[in-house]
């Protein structure tokens, strides 16, 4: 049963003819490299993703690759993870392959279409680098995502290492298609530990070889084939389901027998043997440590030691976590006296996590069974497990396996109690009301032109305004969301609650345990910001109105999203907007999720360069235009709608006042706020009022304001002689330099049409009030 | 392909780089795990702490080596590394950045001449102390300074074929833009000769024990839920490190007081008073900069329609002497 899964050729370039191996090469490649890398050599048809730390560069390299012509799988990026599953889902039943990368709340998004997609038996790959779940966001790993996956009636395959990665995919072909199995497979490997650790792993070289190898999928009932109509996912009660649900439960029996069966012939093709199940130094083990993908590693390092010293030690651990290998696991803990399990996520309340639990369910079987075993969560959140925490794990064992006592069957390893001593710094006191309501706008509602009248103060009174976010947050230097949220905060009056989306704002000021916020503040994930926020605004009028909060302040409520949080986040918005909840929505518009490395968002400019829109001889930059988020929430008609740029100071002041009115005493406003991102833009950290000024003058981002349902351009660089070429703000950023160059014009002549076309259609609406 | 034998075979070669975000150590370890791993037929492993903290945070980045037939099974960050190089001189005033030091390690720093940090005088004796002047070569031969370390780094562990790590680094502008390859070339061999090795700096006995970043709070003093109920504490943090060799200056006499910096400032680091003058209504002005939240931007220099911002080099202890504080002890709240 050992196994010595490491067993690397030792010629780096096989030329073939060794051994009926295939021919291959090595790189050096990250976990999400290797995914990619199988999935160009794959060729799948179609992969639907939304970006997640730490899956995304999965995305990225294939995004590359794509630029520069090394494959054709038609990449799109989706509004969300729940839109990305069904991007895939509907891909998937067109008959060809389909490929997706998550992580953590990503998978939990997506969690509601994967058994949809099971139970109808609809093969496609799904990667998902593990990361701990909200709530606090943590964004390293653990394994409280992939053990929400375990009924969703996937295969789920686990990767320790890059190179099992790469191969993993490959396998993931085979088993999901195979006609007793025909089921969607998850390949499951650790975020950072295995996603971003670059290892030696061998690529196959001759894609004939491989192509044969996985062979074409077939599809018994296409949804592509109009001469034989097949209805999909029919209205189905009982007595019926639970016989299509007897089916799911047989193909995952069929799966047993084919796994190892494809584990072998990608054994036989690649020379790397892949068990089930993989036992460690198991033979005559009397004590084991079992655990789940890149942690065993650490444990197996510790169990050799322990063995040169003559202790009976081994590490059990699985590569296939999807259909469960129950037998095996008894067999291979028969005669072992005593076993730590590590859970890399806790099932809370149930004495165990998931493996902890399945792994006793497993021997329960045997009635001849003693092994003892205790379960211990470890490592979440990323935090590192090493050598002594292995040795930790094992001395436990050994202890229990000489006394035949166990003292804690479950328990959490590696906490920290806290110290009275230790104290966390206090920070600032709370914002008097008064020191923040000192008139710096004026709004009056004027009856005669239907229109708010708004008057400001000078700047320089305004610089003595406190700040309601405090000093030594981590952004990076020059970035445009902080003095966006400075203009606005100096005009609105009294007291605020904000809640920010995910994204960078939210990231870089509260990392535990420090706030810069001086107000309240709460995080939701970006998906559902605007319903939270709106939960709370009616919770406070209604404690207000059976009179529960007798000396509440006037709150208003601010919510704060990225671009990015408003494409996931759009229906839950527009949700909002439809309401017309008492409160603003202000987007800080940067053109991208510049929090997790600077991926489209659909405001992204047509043919701007990001890492999922990269630029090479056969892609240039992002393919569609970008989204006028302005002019779907004036759809809604909301009262206040409007546009803006941090470099605009004034302007900006002015529009932020009037919907701290119209929150009031109207109803919703929204606004889209032009703001600098000097990383991801690629321009020097200074550089932020010339590039606005001339994305301003070109009229890529028309200054306006949706009032009442009347357009009003509030800055109109036509009228003030100031217009000037489109090309005069791509010529200024590093992410656009490549449609300066030459055989771009046409795409050049694209975004100044579109750009052309949305500015009269404003101007248009300036003109006619009806519009 | 080379063929190349670490000091101890049978073991592991391990190298951390201490650096800020943007000073390109994680593409330096990346080029030298590559570069042993596909060229020098050794196994390696390469990854970096950073996740989502943002430019201008301290990355630590690793490369753990072996031979060609040594599995490397363990994921985790390398505590007490062979070699250990440093990005940034500031990353030297704290304790965490030499942790697990080795007596026969060597520490290589980024440094002008005469510059010898304090904190070097832990490091253990045994140990081999380097420092190069990364940031100068780098400026001058239009490179960066993770070019110049790496040089030096291959001349103080030779056995890690300096041309080879060299074709590695340059390989990918080769073809493209080859008079960056031939900066980043000259950056390199500069490092790998003009490089100072200091004797009797390091005054520590023994190897220095690992450092892991240890939580203040616990489950049994946390509040619950995770809530932070310490409104604006980031104001205990210093930023400093974020600036990379420039810093803003204010000058008074020059200043009208209009207000447009703190309009741009990201960093709400500008400090503002109140002031009299003669009976006359009073002013808003402003007094200066708290440097411990400046991050270096420049965006006040941008926006200033005067001479009253201008950009500086910061040379060691600037910030410090003109450092107008936000928050006095004891008198928080602007």
């Amino acid at each position: 049963m050992a196994t010595d899964i490491h067993a690397v050729l030792k010629d780096p370039t096989n030329d073939g003819h060794e051994d009926g191996i295939v021919r291959q090469a090595r790189d050096f490649l990250s976990g999400n490299e290797a995914a990619a890398r199988a999935a160009r050599d794959i060729g799948f048809h179609v992969m639907g993703y939304f970006p997640i730390t730490p899956s995304t560069e999965v995305a990225e390299t294939l995004s590359k690759m794509q630029a520069s012509g090394e494959h054709e799988i038609v990449m799109i990026p989706a509004d969300g993870e729940h839109g990305a599953a069904g991007i895939c889902y509907g891909a998937a039943l067109g008959g060809g392959r389909v490929l997706n990368a998550t992580s953590s709340q990503g998978l939990l998004y997506a969690l509601e279409q994967l058994p949809v997609q099971s139970s109808t038996r609809v093969p496609m790959v799904l990667n998902v680098a593990t990361r701990a779940i909200s709530g606090p966001l943590d964004i390293r790993c653990d394994h409280s995502d992939i053990y929400f996956a375990l009924n969703t009636g996937w295969i789920i395959l686990l990767a320790r290492e890059p190179q099992a990665v790469y191969d993993m995919n490959l396998a993931a072909i085979r088993i999901g298609e195979h006609a007793d199995v025909r089921l969607p497979v998850l390949v499951a490997y650790d975020g950072f530990f295995t996603s971003h650790q670059k290892r030696r792993v061998e690529c196959i070289e001759d894609g004939e070889a491989l192509q044969k190898f996985l062979g074409t999928p077939h599809t018994p009932y296409p949804a592509l084939d109009p001469r034989h109509p097949v209805t999909f996912g029919p209205y189905m009660n009982d007595p019926d389901l639970i016989n299509n649900k007897k089916q799911h439960s047989l193909a995952m029996e069929a799966a047993r027998r084919v796994i190892p069966e494809v584990f072998e012939e990608l054994a036989q093709l690649t020379g790397r043997h892949w068990p089930v199940m993989d036992a460690y130094r198991m033979d005559d083990a009397e004590v084991a440590v079992v655990m789940l993908n890149s942690a065993a590693e650490t444990a197996k390092e510790v169990a050799d030691r322990l063995r040169s010293k003559g202790k009976k030690a081994g590490v059990l651990s699985l590569n296939v976590l999807r259909p469960f290998p129950t037998e095996m696991i008894r067999t291979a803990l028969s005669g072992v006296k005593a076993i730590v399990v590590g859970d890399r996520a806790d099932s809370y309340g149930a004495d165990g996590g998931n493996l902890s639990l399945e792994v006793r369910a497993a021997l329960q079987v045997d009635p001849d069974n003693r092994t003892r075993v205790l379960t211990r969560i470890y490592g979440l959140g990323g935090k590192d497990f090493d050598d002594s925490d292995a040795e930790e794990f094992f001395a436990q064992a050994l202890k229990v396996a000489e006394s035949g006592k166990v003292d804690e069957v479950f328990a959490y390893h590696g906490t920290f109690a806290g110290d009275p001593e230790k104290t966390v710094a206090h920070g600032l006191p709370a914002i008097e009301t008064s020191e923040v309501t000192r008139g710096m706008a004026t709004v009056r509602d004027d009856p005669e032109t239907g229109k708010l009248q708004v008057e400001l103060k000078p700047l320089w009174a305004m610089a003595e305004v406190p700040s309601r976010i405090a000093p030594g947050h981590g952004a990076c230097p020059g970035c445009g969301a902080f003095p966006v949220l400075h203009q606005v905060f100096s005009v609105l009056e009294g007291d605020i609650v904000v809640l920010f989306q995910t994204g960078c704002a939210m990231v870089v000021t509260t990392g535990y345990p420090k706030t810069a916020h001086r107000v309240t503040y709460i995080h939701n994930l970006f998906q559902n910001g605007a319903a939270t926020l709106s939960g709370l605004v009616e919770m406070y009028h209604e404690l207000l109105r059976r009179g529960e909060l007798p000396d509440s302040p006037d709150i208003t409520f601010v919510m704060v999203t990225g671009d990015g949080g408003m494409d996931i986040g759009m229906g839950a918005a527009l949700g909002a907007a439809h309401r017309n909840h008492h409160m603003m929505i202000l987007e800080y518009d940067n053109q991208g999720y510049m929090n997790t490395g600077a991926q489209l968002s659909y405001s992204t400019p047509l043919g701007h360069r990001t890492s999922t829109s990269e630029v090479g001889a056969r892609r240039k930059g992002k393919a569609t235009q970008h989204k006028d988020t302005a002019q779907i929430f004036a759809a809604t008609h909301v009262p206040y709608v409007f546009t803006a740029s941090e470099g605009y100071p004034e302007d900006l002041m002015r529009k932020a006042a009037k919907a701290q009115w119209y929150a009031k005493n109207e109803g919703m406003t929204y606004g889209k706020i032009l703001s600098f991102c000097p990383l991801n833009w690629t321009t020097s950290d200074d550089a932020a009022e010339s590039t606005l000024q001339v994305a301003i003058d070109s009229c890529f981002f028309p200054i306006y304001e949706v009032e009442r349902g009347i357009t009003n351009i509030t800055y109109d660089p036509e009228l003030l002689g100031r217009r000037r070429k489109i090309t005069e703000w791509l010529g200024q950023m590093g992410k656009t330099k490549h449609l300066m160059a030459k055989g771009n014009e046409e795409r050049l002549a694209s975004i100044e049409d579109e750009v052309e076309r949305r500015w009269r259609r404003i101007k248009a609406m300036h003109d006619h009030p009806e519009l | 392909m080379n063929e190349c034998v670490l000091p101890d075979p049978t073991g592991f070669f391990e190298i951390r780089f201490e650096s800020i975000g943007g000073l390109g150590a994680h593409a330096a370890g990346q080029i030298l795990a590559r570069a042993a791993v596909l060229k020098l037929n050794l196994n390696g492993s390469h990854f970096s702490s950073y996740g989502s903290e943002k430019k201008g945070s301290v990355v630590r980045s690793y490369v753990r080596l072996g031979d060609t037939d040594k599995p490397i099974r363990t994921s985790a960050p390398i505590d007490s590394p062979d070699a250990l190089v440093v990005f940034h001189g500031a990353l030297l005033e704290q304790e965490i950045t030499i942790a697990g030091m080795k007596n026969s390690g060597t520490l290589i720093y980024n440094g002008c001449e005469g510059e010898v940090p304090e904190l070097l005088k832990n490091v253990p004796a045994g140990a081999r102390i380097i420092r190069i002047d990364a940031t100068n070569i780098a400026i001058e031969e239009l490179s960066r300074p993770n070019a110049v370390l790496l040089g030096a780094l291959t001349a103080a562990a030779p056995f890690l074929d300096a041309d080879t790590v060299l074709e590695t680094l340059t390989e990918k502008f080769a073809k493209r833009n080859p008079q960056a390859a031939a900066s980043n070339e000259r950056a390199y061999r500069r490092g790998a000769s003009e490089y100072e090795v200091l004797e009797g700096v390091g005054e520590g006995s023994g190897d220095l024990p690992a450092m892991r970043p240890s939580p203040v709070l616990g489950y049994e003093t946390a509040p619950i839920g995770g809530v932070i109920p310490y409104a604006g504490n980031t104001v205990s943090n210093d930023l400093s490190a974020s600036r990379t060799g420039w810093m803003p200056l204010f000058t008074d006499e020059e200043c009208v007081h209009c207000g447009l910096c703190a309009t741009v400032c990201p960093d709400f680091c500008l400090v503002w008073t109140h002031e009299q003058l003669n009976g006359e209504e009073s002013k808003v002005r402003l007094k200066g900069i708290d440097y411990q939240y400046c991050k270096g931007c420049m965006r006040c220099i941008e926006t200033c329609p005067t001479e009253a911002m201008t950009r500086v080099t910061e040379t060691p202890g600037l910030a410090d002497e003109l450092r107008v504080p936000l928050f006095v002890a004891g008198n928080p709240g602007s």
